[in-house]
């Protein structure tokens, strides 16, 4: 602990450390929605959606996170979710993102 | 007096199963009435002295006891319920009725009507009233046999009679159809055997009771013909008392369902509600809700039709998967020969697993002060006739945009844009997910919204919206038409006129649109204006689904995609050189399943108005 600090640490707020972070809930989103694994993280379903269209609600984002089993606030931003099915229509590979929407919703309730 | 006794040690099996039967129907329908709310039980109140009344009598002969719609779908299937229902029916009827020509007036108990044969055999045989009431009964008992033996060979091989097997038994089933079963037989052979003793009988039992004299040694048929009594009245104890807890509720169900349809009482759409056990056990798992299902047919989807979902809900088996595996297209519901309301009930099962509280979720939409700060809700100054909410799905295709804003310039209306900058959602996606309580809100959102702007008629392209804001809005004041109506009456009122061609076009209708709203010829009558309409073999009310449903909550990609390229086929038969629809969804969904162009109403509209230069 005793080296100087340059500054140029991964800040905590972003480090994300996969072997430590619980990937059951994240799989088990993506056993319910199976395409759910095929995502590019391309963002046309963030650029097509109703509620980012009004708030800062980054669908793309959210669920990334949480394919890398960062849950914090999932539930909560998803609540922010219409449902209206846009981004499903966009898609470029065909998932169910308003299934994924629900899942999220169901499995990280407590996150 | 005749010294006729109505008691032997046999009926009583027969008599515990009736009690037990009849105690539990009593408990069940008087505990699901009490839980109607006080709306619906005023509006039986009204109805039960009304010609609903006269209405509800004649369909429960025409279909408790007659099944026509069932005769409709499948005759074979029909035939096997009338023998059943029908043919028990008379038994019972013209019993009695047999019973008071052989004894007058005289009480006899219940057991006294059911066991008749073995009761009076000391009674002069021989026709009364001038009808052989022997044989009547004869011809009455090998009808339901012939029903039985009918349902014997669709289990053993359903496909034969043009259905899937339906269900894997549960307990309960298994003992009642068993039970059922062995009714009849048992009762011929008991019938037969007391015949052969007394030579008496008409051709059935008398023959066979005849045929069984010789063959059975003298001093057995005494011990034999009590077995057979004992071997009957037990299968009738033991249907009746497995009956509440199998599907064979529906016999009885479906006539207070039938009667308390007729007073006004429905489901609610979006919740559960006490009516629906009504629905439920009055679900014959018939299984003919299987076949119109595209997920079953095309998209490869088994085991989640209405006819599951009711079963597992029934028992409380309900899994969310099932509960969120349907499309709602309503397909299964217009062929239901009982009216289920199997949307209703589905849905309503999804505001039971998923609804969750809304926690003032759309305060963002809502602003500062209670006031929407979404794009155009903020100019409340704006205000027209007019106004046009284009909806989530038609906003992804700007080409309606476009082809309505033609349309409104062309009729010179003057319309405000609800949504065109962005706005919230009409709101049913959410119901229909199950989640109400944040649905309500977004609906709460856009009726104050439209209030604003001060307009008379709301039109929309998406019939998504349409239905949500027929059903749910509170919009007094304002008319709200899909832009296929909108169209209609432009045109007819000549505000625009549309150029004739010759383009062979074929119409989808959306499910949203035709069996959730009922609009099916505003359409067609645009359509037929400007080319020739060709129909799919299944249109209007049995119109196809574009699979990409919005109630589809665990459809998967490939599903959809089965389903689409299904329904692309079955327009590419038509032979038209394009397809029309006026759902920006099914555009969408359509364009994916088929090689032909998809276009929506509004385009086919904007290319065919009829300019200054035209009419020259
Ligand atoms: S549009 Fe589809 S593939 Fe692209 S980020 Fe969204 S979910 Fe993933
Ligand atoms: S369904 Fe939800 S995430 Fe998808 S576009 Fe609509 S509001 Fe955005
Ligand atoms: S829901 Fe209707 S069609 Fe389906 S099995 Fe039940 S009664 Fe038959
Ligand atoms: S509503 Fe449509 S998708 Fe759902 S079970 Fe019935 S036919 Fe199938």
């Amino acid at each position: 602990m005793g080296a100087v600090n340059f500054g140029y640490g991964i800040s905590a707020a972003r480090g994300m450390d996969l072997d430590r972070n619980d990937l059951g809930p994240a799989r088990e989103i993506a056993d319910e929605v199976p395409e759910f694994r095929a995502c590019i993280a391309c963002g046309g379903c963030t650029a097509t959606c109703t509620a980012g269209n009004l708030t800062s609600f980054n669908f793309r984002m959210v669920h990334t996170l949480v394919r890398r089993g960062e849950y914090a606030g999932a539930y909560r931003e998803m609540n922010k979710c219409m449902l209206c099915g846009k981004c499903r229509l966009v898609c470029p590979r065909g998932i169910n993102t308003r299934g994924v929407v629900m899942q999220i919703k169901r499995k990280l309730g407590d996150y | 007096m005749d010294g006729l006794t109505f008691y032997s040690g046999f009926v009583v099996p027969f008599i515990v199963g009736t009690s037990v039967l009849f105690a539990v129907i009593v408990y069940k329908y008087v505990r699901w009435f009490a839980r109607l709310p006080r709306r619906d039980k005023l509006s039986v109140r009204r109805g039960m002295f009304s010609g609903a009344t006269v209405a509800a009598a004649w369909e429960c002969l025409m279909e408790s006891l007659l099944h026509r719609r069932i005769w409709r779908v499948n005759p074979a299937l029909g035939y096997m319920h009338t023998s059943f229902a029908l043919g028990w029916f008379l038994l019972i009827a013209v019993g009695w009725i047999e019973t008071v020509a052989y004894l007058g007036g005289r009480f006899v108990p219940l057991q006294g009507h059911i066991f008749f044969k073995y009761f009076t055999t000391e009674l002069q045989h021989g026709p009364r009233w001038g009808v052989n009431f022997e044989a009547v009964m004869d011809l009455l008992l090998l009808y339901v046999l012939s029903g039985v033996a009918l349902a014997l060979f669709k289990r053993l091989r359903s496909r034969a009679m043009g259905m899937r097997r339906t269900t894997q038994l549960r307990m309960g089933d298994r003992v009642a159809m068993a039970s059922l079963w062995f009714i009849f037989p048992m009762r011929l052979l008991a019938e037969s055997f007391t015949s052969g003793i007394h030579g008496s009988g008409g051709f059935l039992t008398g023959g066979l009771g005849g045929v069984l004299a010789t063959v059975v040694p003298a001093g057995v048929m005494p011990i034999a013909e009590l077995g057979a009594w004992w071997g009957y009245s037990i299968a009738l104890g033991v249907f009746f008392v497995s009956m509440p807890f199998s599907r064979y509720m529906h016999i009885f169900t479906e006539i207070p369902l039938i009667f308390l349809r007729r007073w006004g009482v429905r489901g609610e759409v979006g919740r559960e509600k006490s009516f629906d056990h009504f629905q439920l056990e009055a679900c014959s798992r018939c299984g003919i809700c299987i076949d119109p299902c595209q997920m079953q047919r095309d998209g490869g989807m088994t085991g989640v039709q209405s006819v599951y979902f009711i079963r597992d809900r029934r028992y409380n088996r309900l899994s969310r998967r099932m509960a969120d595996s349907c499309m709602a297209c309503g397909r299964c519901e217009a062929k239901c020969p009982v009216g289920l309301e199997l949307d209703t009930l589905r849905v309503g099962s999804r505001y039971t697993l998923n609804n969750t509280p809304s926690n003032d979720r759309w305060a963002y939409a809502r602003g500062g002060n209670g006031r929407s700060d979404i794009a155009g809700a903020s100019l409340p100054s704006e205000t027209a006739q007019v106004g046009y909410f284009a909806g989530c799905m038609t906003l992804l295709s700007p080409r309606i945009l476009r082809a309505m804003e033609s349309v409104f310039a062309a009729a010179g209306e003057d319309v405000w844009w609800a949504d065109r900058e962005g706005g919230v959602c009409c709101g049913r996606p959410m119901k229909l997910a199950g989640e109400v309580d944040a649905a309500r809100d977004m609906m709460k959102l856009n009726e104050e919204l439209f209030r604003r702007h001060g307009i008379t008629t709301l039109v929309t392209s998406c019939p998504i919206c349409l239905r949500v804001f027929r059903e749910d809005y509170s919009l007094r004041g304002i008319e709200v038409l899909h832009h296929s109506e909108y169209f209609q009456r432009l045109v007819a009122g000549g505000r625009i006129s549309l150029k004739a061609g010759s383009e062979r076009l074929t119409y989808h209708d959306p499910c949203e649109l035709g069996r959730g709203c009922g609009i099916y010829d505003e359409p067609r009558e645009v359509l037929r204006a400007v080319g020739e309409l060709a129909e799919p073999s299944e249109t209007r009310e049995e119109a196809l689904c574009c699979g990409s449903s919005i109630a589809g909550n665990a459809i998967g990609g490939v599903a959809q995609t089965l389903m689409g390229r299904a329904v692309g086929r079955a327009f590419e038969a038509t032979g038209a050189s394009c397809v029309v629809t006026a759902c920006p969804l099914c555009k969408k969904a359509l364009a994916r399943g088929t090689e032909l162009p998809v276009l929506d109403l509004a385009e086919v509209v904007e290319r065919h108005l009829m300019t200054a230069a035209d009419s020259k």
